[in-house]
This record gives structure tokens, C-alpha cells and sequence, in this order.
């Protein structure tokens, strides 16, 4: 008999369901918040787990590793302090700044309204590239996220086609996590298109993947990456 | 500054800002804990000092993406180390020795220096709940569990491992986390 999804979700926090519960779960909380406020609370502890291990000192010299390898990456702050543009120019230039502003704020006003259709188009939707890696490197893909970020639309194009036994799945990517968005095929062309299923709204993700996995996917990211994003 | 008396989340608004101390201040109060998992995981301390540098450079890098309201700091970190570990073993194709993967009952060492007082209790007290938390669950749901945890094996490679039934293993996992849910956090699950 079929569990019903609820007695799934702590296996899911664990990230130990088979591929076709996984995608049922996946595709289930995408539109239940109760089983996402009960996952929520699986995964807090999954992650109080940790303080169950036997405990081991990591070795003296590690801590100075790490932090001379964060200094030689290159970091960039934040928000740097800034400098106000008028602190930076010399007095003179003050009077043309102004002249130029205003002529530049007549011209936007009378820019905007000609195109206020054109920007509310334009601003319903973000768009993200995607990279082929060096397994598909003619593989191209875009991802079409709604304004408000919650959902969204995947299109690839010149993927390899894959043998029967094997799809693609899309991964959301969040603090080293994946989660499914779905699985799919590519047309001879290489080309599709799917709708996204999140069980989060796409903007709380920072990156998307796409992988060769066994037909129906996989609980996590077996095969090779084929396309790839940040948000 | 004292970066010691600080709490997490100001030291991770503190590493947003390329603030090396603070890394230092959090690479103190966590390491043990990441390197410790780490090693469990992969049962090989090569790996483990591999996946701690790994998780506190991300935490370098990756410190403004951070947001308090999905869930405390050592909560991001414990799940990036977790899944930073399974990931190594499965790309190098490691089954660490079957010996290692179980939890611990005990009470654990003293904290290392260098984590202030409060905190030293508040992750005293914490780690002591869980525990005793895993120690009442049945011998066979903690293996079940393990399994899951410590290598990110699915229900039917546990029950492969185990040479159990699926169905078997499907309800020991899921008793054993509603129970530690229940003992850790008085949780009452909606279906009781």
C-alpha cells in the first residue's frame, strides 16, 4: 500500500527517499503548506543530529589553514562604506551636476511615461542563463522567474538526448541542499520546456543544476551536470 | 571587540563584512562540531579536515546569503557539512567501515577554550538532549537512522545494507524521527 505523503516527510528531511517517493513528496509540497511547516520541523532536527556524534578535536593548524585561504580568496565586502559622488567632485563641477540633473530628470519623466507599458512587461519576469558544462558544451537553457519569485519555467535547448533508461532533473540549490524541481526529457532537438516544481519559492534558491539521472530521477545528484546557474 | 560574547548571527553579519575574527570567533564555537561530523561521515580525518575547510570558507564566502529566518547558523552549517560529506563519498565511491556509524551516549568532552561561558552550556545542555534522545529509541531504529544520516543512504540501500524488508525499514525511520521529535522538542504530530 501506498504511505501517504505525511509519513514521508521525516525521510524526506533525511533526504533517504527512493526516487519516485521523493518525487511525489517534492510535488506535494509545492502546494501544501501544512506538510511544509511539518518538514520544516524534521528538518531542525536533522540538524540538532550532529550533536549525537563522537566528538574528535580537528587538528591545531586547521583554524590557521582556514583563515589564510580566506584571505587569499577574493572577498568583497558586503557594503563598503561610500563616498558620496558630491564629497568626490571638485567645486566647479557642482553647478554643470545640477544643470545636468535637471535636464536629465526632464527627460525621464517624459522617457517613462512613453514607456510605462513597456516596463511593466519587461519587469514581470527575471530571467536566468544557464551554462553547459564540459559534458554539454553546446547545451543552452533559461530560467523565466515570476516577479514575485515564488514560481517559475525552465527551457533547454541542444541537450544530448539520453537512452531510455535515463532523464534529466532539475535541481534547486540552497545552502549545499538540492532539492527536485522535476524531471524531464529532451525532443530530438535537445529542446524542452517544464514548469518548475518548487516546494519553496524559486528566489529563496542561489542556484540551479541540471543532471543525467536514472529514469524518474534520483533523491540527490548522481550523474553528470549538464547545465548550470546562480540565482 | 569581544567576538567572543558575540552571537551568531552578529558574527556572520561580521564575516559579511570580511572580517576574519569573526570567522576565527565562529571557527571556534563550531569546528569541533563540523570536523566531528565530518569524520563520522567518512570515518578518513584527510577527508574531514577536507570538508571542514570546506564549510568554513563557504561560510566565508556565502555569509551574506545567510538568513536568520530560515533557521539558526549552526543549523546552515550542520546541514552543509552533512551534505558536503555525503557528496565526497559518493563522488569518490567511499563506504566507510559500518563500525562508525552509530550515535554516541555519553557525555562529551570539555569545550575547547577560546567559547564563551553561556554559550559553552546552552551547547552542553543541547548536546546532552540529543543524546538521551537517541539513546531511547529501539537498537534498530538508530541503525536504521545511521544509515540515513551518516552515509545519505536511500530506504532501499538501507534495506539492502541491513538485509531488511523495505517496508521494515520505511517505519523504523520514520518512528525513530517522530519519537526524537516528540522527546527533543514535546512536538505532538497532527495526526495524534
Amino acid at each position: 500500500m501506498e504511505e501517504h505523503v505525511f509519513d514521508l516527510l521525516p525521510a524526506y528531511a533525511l533526504g533517504c527517499l527512493d526516487g519516485e517517493d521523493d518525487l511525489r513528496v517534492g510535488e506535494h509540497l509545492s502546494a501544501c503548506h501544512v506538510c511544509r511547516g511539518e518538514l520544516e520541523r524534521y528538518r531542525t532536527l536533522v540538524a540538532d543530529l550532529p550533536f549525537a556524534v563522537a566528538e574528535s578535536d580537528p587538528p591545531a593548524k586547521l583554524k590557521e589553514t582556514i583563515l589564510q585561504r580566506a584571505r587569499q580568496t577574493k572577498r568583497i565586502p558586503a557594503a563598503t562604506p561610500k563616498i558620496a559622488l558630491w564629497q568626490r567632485l571638485p567645486s566647479w563641477s557642482m553647478v554643470s551636476l545640477v544643470f545636468i540633473l535637471v535636464l536629465g530628470a526632464s527627460n525621464l519623466l517624459l522617457w517613462g511615461r512613453l514607456n510605462t507599458l513597456e516596463s511593466r512587461q519587461r519587469a514581470s519576469l527575471r530571467t536566468v542563463l544557464l551554462q553547459g558544462t564540459a559534458v554539454a558544451p553546446d547545451a543552452t537553457g533559461m530560467l523565466v522567474i515570476s516577479l514575485d519569485g515564488s514560481h517559475g519555467t525552465v527551457v533547454v535547448d541542444r541537450l544530448p538526448v539520453l537512452s531510455e533508461s535515463q532523464q534529466y532533473q532539475l535541481w534547486l540549490i540552497r545552502d549545499g541542499q538540492r532539492t527536485s524541481g522535476g524531471v524531464f526529457s529532451v525532443d530530438e532537438k535537445g529542446y524542452k520546456g517544464m514548469y518548475i516544481k518548487s516546494p519553496e519559492p524559486l528566489d529563496s534558491y542561489t542556484a540551479i543544476g541540471i543532471t543525467v539521472e536514472p529514469v524518474g530521477g534520483s533523491p540527490g545528484p548522481t550523474g553528470d551536470k549538464v547545465l548550470g546557474g546562480n540565482l | 571587540m569581544d567576538y567572543i560574547k558575540l552571537d551568531d548571527e552578529a558574527l556572520m553579519r561580521l564575516i559579511a563584512h570580511a572580517q576574519e575574527q569573526a570567522l576565527g570567533a565562529l571557527y571556534d564555537r563550531y569546528s569541533r562540531l563540523v570536523y566531528s561530523m565530518a569524520l563520522n561521515t567518512t570515518g578518513d580525518s584527510g577527508l574531514a579536515e577536507e570538508i571542514t575547510q570546506d564549510v568554513f570558507l563557504r561560510v566565508w564566502n556565502k555569509a551574506e546569503t545567510y538568513r536568520p529566518e530560515q533557521g539558526k547558523v549552526v543549523t546552515w552549517m550542520s546541514s552543509i557539512t552533512r551534505y558536503r560529506a555525503i557528496d565526497l563519498l559518493r563522488q569518490r565511491g567511499i563506504r566507510p567501515e559500518s563500525n562508525r556509524l552509530d550515535w554516541v551516549d555519553g557525555v562529551s568532552p570539555d569545550l575547547p577554550d577560546g567559547v564563551d561561558v553561556e554559550l559553552e552550556v546552552e551547547v552542553a545542555q543541547r548536546r546532552q538532549r540529543v543524546r538521551t534522545a537517541l539513546a531511547q529509541l529501539p537498537p534498530d531504529q538508530r541503525i536504521a537512522l545511521s544509515y540515513a544520516f551518516f552515509q545519505g543512504y536511500s530506504h532501499s540501500q538501507i534495506a539492502e545494507a541491513l538485509r531488511e524488508p523495505l517496508g521494515t525499514v520505511k517505519t523504523r525511520i520514520r518512528l525513530a524521527m517522530q519519537k526524537l521529535r516528540q522527546i527533543l522538542y514535546e512536538d505532538k504530530l497532527p495526526n495524534e
